[in-house]
């Protein structure tokens, strides 16, 4: 039971973070590697405003979502909008170069050691039980975040207005500005949403169990798991990251704890063998070079 | 009242490739004018010109003015462009393959108010209100073209931009689109500029013409005077007068061609 | 050279052995042997420190030669190099560990590892291309780096493997002059393997390939072939790198080898400026001395003190801002730069070369 309890949590976090990756190469076709950076970005940004809201948590998180989710727009005005154009491996290396930076100026803004925002913010994080399971409280919210977060696309990309205009910019860009679409507004709504929910991620599992340097790691876990289910697919991201946690879970608790870093990247290399374009992913992305 | 006034414009591709050079055209208010000349010639780059390029061309009007209604539409987002009330209905990838029908009309943004809009496209292409659930990928090609054209009019355009109507239709198809293109004219007063490579199929629906060859205009008249006019019936409409003659004889007479400028 | 341009004084070439040779024109013959000289010069005037600058240049340059061979030439993205070059160091370690194995058995060793691994990284790029390439070899790196780590734990040595100086006959190769020239020699040969084969068949195979693939298959050219020729080359020198990097440092550790390494080789290559090898010894020489250079302008800050503790944090923010900066404004790279410069001379009063030459 606690196994199946880790699954679930494990997957959320990882369909969470993988929703971030799959949103922006949709829209734009381009893979947002510095997307685990800015997660831990939003995750400090939620430390400097729980120093300044230490009295109300819930102004705290609400302004570091919107500090957060203005530094992602920033990143797409600023820098991305001049990559249009390019090749896959420039943009690529921009993205990759970005996280870099970024994480050069987290440590030297904050320091390199483990903060613990919940301290900060004077909230608790009780475990309760779950039949014969234990599971923290922030663990429940990040699964509750991540059903909603879903919901919420799902409803806006499938029946919004802009949802539709995005997706359309995903598949032919040139029609879309011909249509009166601002190819740059979209693409700006896409790199906001993405870091919205990145930053969600990242502020919830800070909450959880403390923030180290090491939160991008797990972006780059998730990865494969936006790719197992197809880099333009949302329903897909849910599913890999399913797949990944539950693999990743039960290959560690029953063969060898240190798998754990490299299980995702083999479940990568199995669908990339297999199917490469993920399962839900549509075939004609393969010959985007 | 001239809506577009095209002066003198240069593009240029990859800033190496001149691909449309010294052309002067404009459309006037409620007129359709045609375009013809054969592949190559630089006709679906003037459109573009028009309608606006995209980085990903690495193509400029480096020279001349595109102006609509008086204000300067060259080297413009094509974004901008639409939102003045210019739209282009392209020749290839004309629809987003993966949305429905109805989600195809709803996701171009209109100039004002689009209430309305979507019920004057099923009006004029009542075969698309069928379709209405269907991917826009699976349509058949006259059904792809309706539907292309019916997201430009969601627009609510004043000038309607075709590239290509009739390339790989079947006449019966193209008639039908014809007949909807002169309903659309009269009963919205929407002007039209349309790039042919069939010189039928132009000179039934357009007033006026120009035609295109190797980027620059080679000649331009009303409808009369094209299909009068003995080079367009040659080159253009097949319509050689004699007896058959050798290629080598027409070979010939292709370098004394009767072009103006 | 390689490449002939057309040159100013308007040297012409007669006969089909004169277009092969590799150094022409006697202004060609002096660059290259006063180069020489001064390399050989060097490390009688250099101060040790340099002299280890340099050693790390010609590490990285192997490196960075081999990782352009196969994403600049034959267009096949890479993102898994540090793998690569910790599969050549760990297998080094391993055996000199293991069963004492001398460097004479070490070195071929790891160029096989490097063939073998070469494959296994090179079999994704028959299916995938472009960005799903990249990632299938990342993903590999992570796999080998894992491999990596395993060893180090299951075995005890998770403080790393500590290796003794190389022997070859008799002789050991210790110190920094002797390691500098015979790094010297490995760098060079790198760089005459890779004109040669870049000038040879496969190398215009591999040309083919990055441009247009489809059309290089319809010409007859192996595609799989040449691709997985390409991987297996760059992987097995790599590989050779990865050893003589364990053999200079006499240490070989798993943490050694993380995905930064990766981005600094590829680094190497963007900012050096892609398909041209030039490039890629110029990349190598500018992102092994970036460190030192960004810790000597720190010295020049007024508040250098509380940053000092920092500085590795201010080492990657460097990187990245200097990685984005090459991308946004100089997608040439440093190649572009220098080209730049010797056109301005060469075209001197004039500014713009006739149309026909499109360099890169």
């Amino acid at each position: 039971m606690q196994l199946l309890v880790n699954i679930v949590v494990l997957a959320s976090i990882y369909s969470l973070i993988a929703c971030g990756y799959v949103l922006i190469y949709r829209v734009s076709r381009v893979l947002n590697l510095a997307h685990g950076e800015l997660m831990m970005l939003g995750a400090y940004l939620l430390l400097a405003t729980a120093s300044l809201f230490n009295a109300t948590p819930a102004l705290a998180i609400a302004a570091a979502i919107l500090l957060s989710t203005t530094a992602g727009v920033l990143v797409y005005v600023l820098l991305m909008r001049r990559m249009t154009g390019e090749t896959v491996l420039a943009a690529i290396l921009t993205t990759v170069a970005l996280g870099i930076l970024v994480r050069g100026v987290v440590v030297l803004i904050w320091s390199p050691q483990q903060q613990y925002p919940a301290q900060a913010l004077h909230v608790t994080n009780p475990t309760l039980a779950f039949g014969t399971a234990h599971i923290s409280t922030w663990s429940v919210a990040l699964v509750l975040a991540n059903a909603a977060v879903y919901c919420g696309l799902f409803v806006f990309l499938r029946f919004g207005r802009w949802g539709m205009r995005m997706r359309a910019a995903g598949q032919n860009p040139l029609l879309a500005a011909q249509r009166g679409i601002n190819l740059h507004g979209v693409y700006a709504l896409a790199w906001a949403l993405s870091t919205f929910t990145g930053s969600a991620a990242g502020m919830l599992m800070a909450l959880d169990s403390g923030l180290t340097m090491s939160l991008p790691v797990i972006a780059l876990k998730a990865f494969p798991a936006a790719l197992v289910g197809g880099l333009d697919s949302l329903g897909g991201a849910l599913l890999g990251a399913s797949i990944v946690a539950a693999a990743e879970v039960m290959l560690i608790y029953y063969v060898d704890p240190l798998l754990s870093d490299v299980i995702p990247f083999l479940v990568l290399i199995a669908v990339l063998i297999v199917r490469p374009w993920g399962l839900f992913g549509t075939r004609e992305e393969l010959d985007r070079v | 009242m001239t809506l577009l006034r095209v002066d003198q414009i240069e593009v240029i591709y990859k800033r190496v490739i001149t691909a449309v050079q010294g052309v002067t055209l404009s459309v006037r208010e409620g007129q359709i004018v045609g375009l013809l000349g054969t592949n190559g010639a630089g006709k679906t780059t003037t459109l573009r010109a028009i309608s606006g390029f995209l980085g990903i061309d690495d193509a400029r009007v480096t020279e001349g003015t595109i102006a609509f209604q008086g204000s300067r539409l060259d080297n413009r987002a094509p974004h901008e462009i639409a939102a003045r009330g210019v739209v282009l209905v392209p020749e290839r990838e004309k629809v987003f393959p993966n949305l429905t029908v109805a989600e195809n009309l709803f996701a171009p943004v209109a100039r004002a108010n689009a209430r309305g809009q979507h019920e004057l496209a099923f009006h004029f292409f009542p075969r698309l209100a069928e379709l209405r659930s269907r991917t826009a990928g699976l349509l058949s090609g006259g059904e792809r073209q309706m539907l292309a054209i019916a997201g430009a009019l969601v627009c609510q355009p004043k000038l309607l931009l075709i590239d290509e109507l009739s390339l790989g239709l079947a006449p019966a198809i193209v008639d039908d689109l014809m007949r909807q293109l002169l309903a659309i004219r009269s009963e919205l007063g929407i002007a039209i500029l349309l790039v042919e490579q069939s010189a039928a199929v132009a000179l039934e629906l357009a007033d006026y013409a120009y035609v295109m060859e190797n980027g620059r205009i080679v000649l331009d008249g009303d409808r009369k005077r094209l299909k009068d006019h003995q080079d367009v019936q040659e080159f253009y409409l097949g319509q050689a007068r004699g007896e058959r003659r050798s290629y080598r004889d027409v070979k010939q007479y292709r370098r004394s061609r009767r072009w103006y400028g | 050279m390689f490449r002939s341009p057309p040159r100013a004084s308007g040297y012409f070439r007669t006969g089909y052995a004169q277009d092969l040779r590799l150094v022409q024109t006697k202004n060609e013959w002096c660059a290259v042997l006063s180069f020489t000289a001064i390399a050989v010069a060097v490390p009688f005037v250099a101060s040790p420190f340099l002299l280890d600058l340099c050693c790390q240049i010609f590490l990285a340059s192997i490196g960075a030669l081999s990782l352009m061979l196969l994403t600049g030439y034959a267009g096949q993205i890479s993102l898994g190099h540090a793998g690569l070059i910790a599969a050549g160091a760990f297998t080094a370690g391993i055996l000199a560990r293991e069963i004492h194995a001398p460097f004479w058995l070490t070195l071929p060793a790891s160029a096989v590892t490097g063939i073998v691994l070469g494959l296994i990284f090179g079999l994704p790029s028959l299916r995938l291309r472009g960005l799903y390439l990249a990632i299938s070899t990342l993903a590999l790196h992570f796999v080998v780096i894992y491999l990596g780590g395993e060893y180090e734990t299951k075995r005890g040595f998770s403080t790393g493997i500590l290796i003794d100086p190389p022997s070859v006959l008799g002789w050991k190769l210790t110190g920094g002059r002797a390691w500098y020239f015979v790094l010297l020699v490995f760098a060079a040969g790198t760089l005459l393997a890779c004109i040669n084969l870049l000038r040879s068949r496969s190398g215009r195979a591999f040309r083919a390939i990055r441009a247009r693939e489809t059309v290089a298959e319809a010409l007859g050219i192996g595609i799989a072939r040449y691709k997985l020729l390409a991987f297996v080359i760059s992987s097995a020198m790599t590989a050779v790198s990865g050893c003589l990097f364990a053999y200079y440092r006499g240490f070989v550790s798993i943490e050694a080898f993380d995905l930064f390494l990766s981005i600094q080789y590829v680094a190497m290559i963007i900012v050096g400026g892609m398909g041209s090898l030039l490039g890629a010894l110029l990349g190598a020489a500018f992102v092994t001395v970036f460190p030192y250079a960004i810790e000597t302008l720190l010295g020049f800050l007024p508040n250098a003190k509380t940053l000092a503790g920092d500085i590795f944090a201010v080492n990657y923010a460097a990187f990245g801002l200097v990685m984005i900066l090459f991308l946004l404004l100089e997608p040439l790279g440093l190649v572009g730069i220098w080209r730049r410069i010797q056109n301005y001379f060469l075209l001197w009063p004039f500014r713009y070369r006739p149309l026909a030459g499109a360099r890169k």
